[in-house]
């Protein structure tokens, strides 16, 4: 039998799924090791493959999620890296867009540029917005930035020039000359080929990134390809992108920018291609946050406003300014500070607070007994009985309830004087009161009523918090799914394999003819062949589709709206329409009477492939099975003797209060609700009362 | 203790407060994405809020801080002239600033009462930095008017629709009397649909705890934002401190114009008095009221060592005193379209009041609050008006050098990017970044200038713009100098090189071809230069902000041969000689070197932060 394999690259833990062709799973937890990750990644993989009595040979495809790419961002641990833009604004950098993501503050620490200001230099040079050429390109003025560059030791150089993204011939020749006097190695990205899209301060912040990630992106994927090779797996290796699909590694070595968020992503694709075509809302919740993310009839929801490293990311402009501009295609997924390690304080006016602030994995939460000395979200749901009170993952981890217990108490319950039980399920209360605000970041803010959605939860805390957050947004339904703490390991093997390629376009519909519009497209099909050829798949493996971004002439921001394929015959009062009713959608009006623009076409290209069904896993089964215990819901239905059960003992429809005890996870389902097993063996809890 | 138990418990008013916060983000959001002027839509010049059923703030958008603290006078004045005359589907309109708690006649109140089951229940309100509200100058921010007539039109609170029903009178009265009327309608529509989106999610809120108890958490609310506000004051020493600073002045002759505060903390009140301030004057930058208190309200928010929630109730600690026919409370009909300059000026002074009661929670000063300036003419045949937003330069403080490239307190405001000017006007930006040798030294020095350069494309493009900080340099703190001031030049580097004034009494007209360029104010420097670590200095020069000579003059920090290293023995002699000699009077080396880049050489510095500046170039 062949196998294909999920490895998710996490701080601690790296998360690793077999997948048989017969659609059976395994799922293991394996020590990250980040001296050298692919030597973790290697043993580790053999080891399973041993246990389940087959070898690196059947290994036929390997996906790999990774948050390294993030780390080295928030770590400021990439390349030495220079930047050349056009005279007279190598500062764009540095200047940002200004906004902070904080009101009221007198102290704000801004980021420093990932390229330090003496290693920003300038080439005479200016493109017009039409992509004319207003002052050629001086290639002494670029020799003399190399030549400092060069002095400077650089092994990465990112290039951006003001409109390049209408004319990239100065970009293009400036890289020659880099890697004329730097030489053949240097890591090089020009703006124009990375994002090609109008506003100078993403464009040039995403070329930065691609830059500085470039060469430790190259040596990680180099090594990680070694390792495997050693091992004997010569099967391809696919890398996850921030936008769900995956690309080879040789392409992820070229564009890693492309793959910063791929941990998050790949838990959004494996939950939209569980469901099919349902409607859900995903809610990912772990140690430090919660992530939220809004798929519809089984398509993702992306977005161009990311930032890395800006910590918390409501998933709106609103809050930019935290971290590095990212313009590139992003699963759009809302985060927000509440996770397991979650620390509860009081306000000076009395009242709880929740996070953002976490105890981590080390010392955590103060039942894990390992030093910790702030109450948490943990220990509070541990005090009103939701978890195992002697141990968590499956016994690996030994935990004390009475010190929970104690800490609640003495520095929260007392504190507010009031009864332990209640502050317990206050904390709780406001921990999920602020998930919502996540979830609404991805729905109600864009027109979407959450009702209409069910909810799909996963990471280690998701199943623990589903229903009562169901209960907050009046979701009627809930779906957990298997291994949900290590589930995004698994979305990583039933992502698609897409690739993008965009081009700035700045025309009123009005201006233009459809045969203009075909033209440009057609350039970029081209490009995107080119790229597919390159990535090895033949031209009847994928399907391309267009799409437009729209606005309303004046208008900043742009919706993205498909464009049929059949651009001969195209009506451009049709793309003039789907916009105008994507715009009603999401804001509630639209103009008809106003001139539409369009900002940037975009091209992309999915790969066809069937998936094997997943069939249902038979997951760990825990030690022993954990007695009833007395479980508290809030004032009105007060503590209530629950029975714990695990996944496969879920025979028949049941109803709540009931506790799923697993290996990487434990689900509450509260009085109110029903729960079953479906086909796949994902657990969906349904309500039966408003509560 | 005892009724304790009768009141909301803490969990359920902290989920309502968080549920009102999202409502008004949701809002800013909405605005965001479907305004249409780059004002509003690029730079953010706009608010959101949630008001209860008095009209009484109980959340707000993360917008324009500067803007927020006007929504209680301007919802009063609503209140009372519709009280009880308010029907579901009613939104209403006004720009007043005078007799309807506006700010300047370009920001818009858009506001609809929300009723929930056939009462009313709060309000749902919106404040956008209208493009052109017609009057003397395109963008209607003209420092020049002398009465609020040249300023544009004035709305009183009316009813843009009237239960449901738009008022066409009021919509076309209005596309008469604007430059831009598509862009004005676009950016209307932004507000109602905004309102319109609060307006559904404020009632779910309300209904989920029932309008009874609603209206209860509400109350407890307000006192718990008093409560937090009451135990931040007490925490500060009582007693009486204040604060002169000074507006440059109008024109091409300027006269100072002072402000003063003084701040007097006893137990958990506090009075902010503005007596000794200015008369108002006969220009634009007359400041009414609603925005001196939003000032008070915002710098007390940002000294606060805990979050101040947005509920109204956290203002009743505070006692704001502004003497009428002032230029902090003028009287009508003075034209106050730029009056923003004293908006930001006042929280200088504020803040220049606080550093003497908290001293390590405070900045030295940065550069002087946004530089406004419009843009208009034609492309080709069609009208354009650009209104751009510049910022970015703090003070230093206790810790740390001032923060390069971020917005005032004031205004989370964002810059407009280049690519966006040059796409849609005739405009080109030849520079945009900091300055070499600028900001004010200390051993926390502050911020770089920023500069901003165009280059006009059509003939004859119009100018609008007011600036400050040429004069009166933002101020240090700790022996920290003064920042480095401001400056407009027109045709800057040639031999035409021409300083424009800091707030010109006319629209300045550039020729196809010509060049503007702004300098912004440095930020002020905190603690002694000598002070300043030589590596700190060090870094400094190699990353281009400041030259090796200016590191010596200044700093007496000698690098080596190869500017790779400090020099420590020269650096200690240097250091030595300095401390012991006065520094240089009238002409300090900072500020020299400062205006060596810019080609000026006829200033002096009279005190520690006052610019005598002789531009005649006959004098030169």
């Amino acid at each position: 039998m062949s196998y294909r394999v999920g490895v998710d690259i996490g701080g601690t833990f790296t998360d690793l799924v077999v997948v048989g062709e017969d659609g059976s799973t395994h799922a293991e937890k394996l020590l990250t090791t980040p001296d050298d990750f692919g030597r973790g990644i290697a043993m580790g993989l053999l080891s399973v493959l041993d246990k389940l009595g087959t070898t690196p040979a059947a290994v036929e495809e390997i996906v790999h999620g990774t948050t390294v790419a993030t780390n080295i961002v928030l770590e400021h641990k990439g390349a030495h890296t220079g930047l050349i833009t056009t005279e007279g604004f190598r500062d764009v950098l540095e200047l940002r867009r200004l906004r902070i993501p904080e009101m009221y503050t007198l102290n704000w620490k801004k980021p420093p540029p990932l390229v330090p200001r003496r290693l920003r230099l300038e080439a005479k040079e200016k493109i017009g917005p039409q992509g004319e050429i207003r002052t050629p390109l001086s290639e002494e003025s670029v020799r003399i930035a190399c030549d400092m560059l060069l002095q400077e030791n650089v092994s990465a150089v990112a290039i951006a020039y003001l409109h390049s993204y209408a004319n990239p011939n100065h970009e293009r020749r400036t890289a020659s000359i880099v890697n004329e006097i730097l030489g053949k190695d240097i890591y090089v990205t020009c703006s124009s080929d990375i994002l090609p899209e109008i506003r100078e301060y993403e464009r040039t912040s995403t070329t930065v990134i691609n830059a500085y990630l470039g060469p430790s992106l190259k040596a990680y994927f180099n090594s990680l390809q070694v390792h495997l090779k050693k091992i004997g797996i010569s099967a391809p290796l696919q890398i996850m992108k921030s936008d769900g699909g995956v690309m080879s590694v040789i392409a992820a070595a070229d564009k890693p920018a492309y793959i910063v968020e791929s941990g998050p992503a790949a838990g959004v694709i494996g939950a939209a291609r569980s469901t099919k075509s349902e409607n859900i809302i995903t809610l990912d919740m772990g140690g430090t946050t919660a992530k939220a993310s809004i798929v519809e009839e089984g398509q993702i929801s992306r977005t161009g406003d990311y930032e890395v490293g800006a910590g918390i990311n409501l998933s709106s402009k609103l809050v930019m300014g935290g971290g590095y501009a990212l313009k590139l295609p992003v699963i759009d997924i809302s985060e927000i500070g509440a996770g397991g390690g979650s620390i509860v304080t009081i306000d000076r006016g009395g009242l709880l607070k929740v996070g953002p602030q976490s105890a981590g994995a080390v010392p955590g939460p103060v039942c894990y007994d390992l030093g910790g000395q702030d109450p948490t979200f943990t220990d509070a749901i541990l005090t009103l009985g939701f978890l195992n009170q002697k141990h968590l993952i499956g016994g690996g981890l030994k935990i004390s309830a009475n010190k929970a217990k104690a800490v609640i108490e003495n520095k929260i319950a007392a504190a507010m004087d009031r009864d332990l039980l209640e502050t317990a399920w206050g904390i709780f209360q406001i921990a999920c009161g602020t998930m919502v605000r996540a979830v609404k970041a991805v729905s109600t803010y864009r027109g979407r009523d959450p009702r209409q959605f069910s909810l799909f939860a996963f990471g280690g805390n998701g199943p623990v918090a589903a229903a009562e957050l169901a209960n907050l947004l009046q979701m009627n339904r809930v779906i957990i799914p298997s291994t949900p703490g290590v589930f995004s390991a698994l979305g990583l093997l039933v992502s698609d394999v897409e690739h993008e390629v965009s081009q700035a376009w700045l025309h009123h519909l009005t201006d233009v003819t459809p045969g203009d519009i075909d033209n440009t497209f057609s350039g970029l099909e081209k490009d995107l062949s080119t790229l597919m050829t390159t990535e090895g798949f033949a031209e009847q493996t994928y399907e391309i589709t267009r799409y437009v971004d729209l606005r309303y002439s004046g208008q900043a921001h742009e919706l993205t709206v498909a464009c049929p394929s059949t651009l001969k015959f195209i009506v451009l009062d049709q793309l003039a329409t789907s916009f105008g009713n994507e715009h009603e959608r999401t804001y509630g009006h639209q103009a008809e009477a106003e001139a539409v623009e369009c900002v940037t076409l975009r091209a992309i290209a999915r790969v066809i492939v069937d998936r094997p069904e997943l069939v249902r896993s038979s997951p760990v089964e825990l030690h022993e099975c954990s007695p009833a215990r007395s479980v508290y819901f809030g004032p009105r239905l007060g503590q209530i003797t629950t029975p714990v059960i695990s996944r496969n003992q879920l025979s028949k429809r049941t109803n709540g209060p009931l506790i799923i005890e697993e290996y990487d996870a434990t689900c509450v389902v509260p009085p109110g609700w029903q729960t079953e097993l479906n086909e796949i063996g994902n657990i969906v809890l349904t309500r039966e009362e408003t509560p | 203790m005892n009724d304790k138990h009768t009141e909301t418990d803490p969990i359920t008013l902290e989920v309502v407060q968080n549920g009102l916060s999202a409502i008004a983000d949701e809002m800013a959001l909405v605005i965001m994405r479907t305004a249409y002027s780059t004002i509003v839509r690029d730079s953010m010049d706009y608010s959101t809020g949630i008001c209860d059923h008095e009209g009484r703030i109980v959340a707000h958008g993360m917008t324009m801080a500067l803007h927020l603290g006007s929504f209680p006078d301007a919802m009063r004045c609503l209140i009372r002239d519709y009280g009880d005359k308010m029907y579901p589907g009613d939104i209403f309109v006004w720009n007043d600033p005078y007799d309807g708690g506006g700010q300047h006649l370009p920001d818009v109140y858009i506001v609809k009462p929300i009723f929930v089951e056939h009462s009313l229940e709060g309000f749902a309100a919106t404040l956008v930095h209208q493009i052109d509200m017609g009057g003397i100058a395109p963008g209607s921010s003209a420092v020049y008017a002398k009465e609020i007539y040249q300023e544009g039109l004035r709305i009183p609170p009316i009813r843009l629709y009237d239960q449901g029903k738009p008022n066409k009178t009021f919509f076309s009265l209005m596309a008469k009397n604007t430059r831009m009327p598509d862009k004005l309608a676009g950016d209307m529509r932004a507000q109602v649909a905004a309102c319109q989106t609060a307006d559904t999610a404020f009632q779910d809120l309300v209904l989920r705890y029932g309008k009874k108890t609603y209206r209860n958490i509400i109350t407890q609310l307000h006192d718990h934002a008093e409560r937090i506000m009451r135990q931040e004051i007490t925490s500060l020493p009582d007693g009486e401190w204040s604060f002169i600073d000074f507006i440059d002045g109008l024109g091409e002759k300027p006269e100072p114009i002072p402000l003063r505060v003084k701040i007097t903390i006893s137990q958990s009140d506090m009075i902010l008095d503005w007596s000794g301030s200015s008369p108002q004057v006969d220009a634009a930058i007359n400041c009414p009221v609603p925005f001196v208190k939003s000032a008070c309200h915002l710098i007390v928010k940002c000294i606060a060592t805990e979050k101040i929630p947005n509920f109204e109730g956290f203002t009743r600690p505070l006692d704001i005193r502004v003497p009428e026919g002032t230029i902090v409370n003028p009287l009508p009909p003075a034209a106050c379209a730029a009056r923003a300059i004293v908006g930001w000026r006042s929280l200088d002074l504020l803040l220049g009041c606080f550093a003497q009661i908290v001293p390590e929670r405070v900045p030295a000063a940065g550069e002087g609050g946004v530089t406004f300036p419009s843009f208009s003419g034609f492309d080709g045949d069609n009208r354009f008006v650009c209104t751009e937003a510049w910022a970015g330069s703090w003070g230093g403080m206790r810790g740390r050098d001032g923060t390069f490239g971020i917005p005032n307190p004031g205004g989370n405001l964002t810059n407009q990017p280049i690519e966006m000017v040059e796409a849609l006007f005739p405009l080109e930006i030849t520079r945009y970044g900091m300055v070499q040798n600028s900001g004010g030294p200390g051993k926390h020095r502050g911020a770089p200038a920023y500069q901003r350069e165009y280059r006009f494309l059509s003939d004859k493009t119009q100018m609008v713009m007011r600036s400050d900080r040429r004069r009166f340099l933002p101020y240090g703190l700790e022996g920290g100098a003064a920042g480095t001031p401001s400056w407009n030049i027109q045709n800057a580097g040639t031999p035409e090189q021409t300083p424009i004034p800091v707030m010109p009494m006319e629209p300045v007209t550039f020729c196809e071809g010509e060049r503007f360029l702004h300098v912004s104010g440095g930020g002020g420097g905190h603690g002694n230069p000598l002070d300043r670590d030589p590596e700190a200095v060090l870094e400094d020069v190699l990353e281009q902000r400041l030259t090796s000579d200016y590191a010596r003059d200044v700093y007496g920090v000698v690098l080596t041969k190869n500017l790779r290293a400090v020099d420590q023995d020269a650096t200690q002699v240097l250091r030595a000689t300095f401390a012991a000699s006065k520094a240089d009077q009238g002409k300090p080396a900072y500020l020299r070197h400062f205006h060596d880049t810019l080609d000026i050489e006829n200033f002096r510095l009279i005190g520690e932060r006052e610019m005598e500046i002789n531009t005649e170039n006959s004098e030169r």
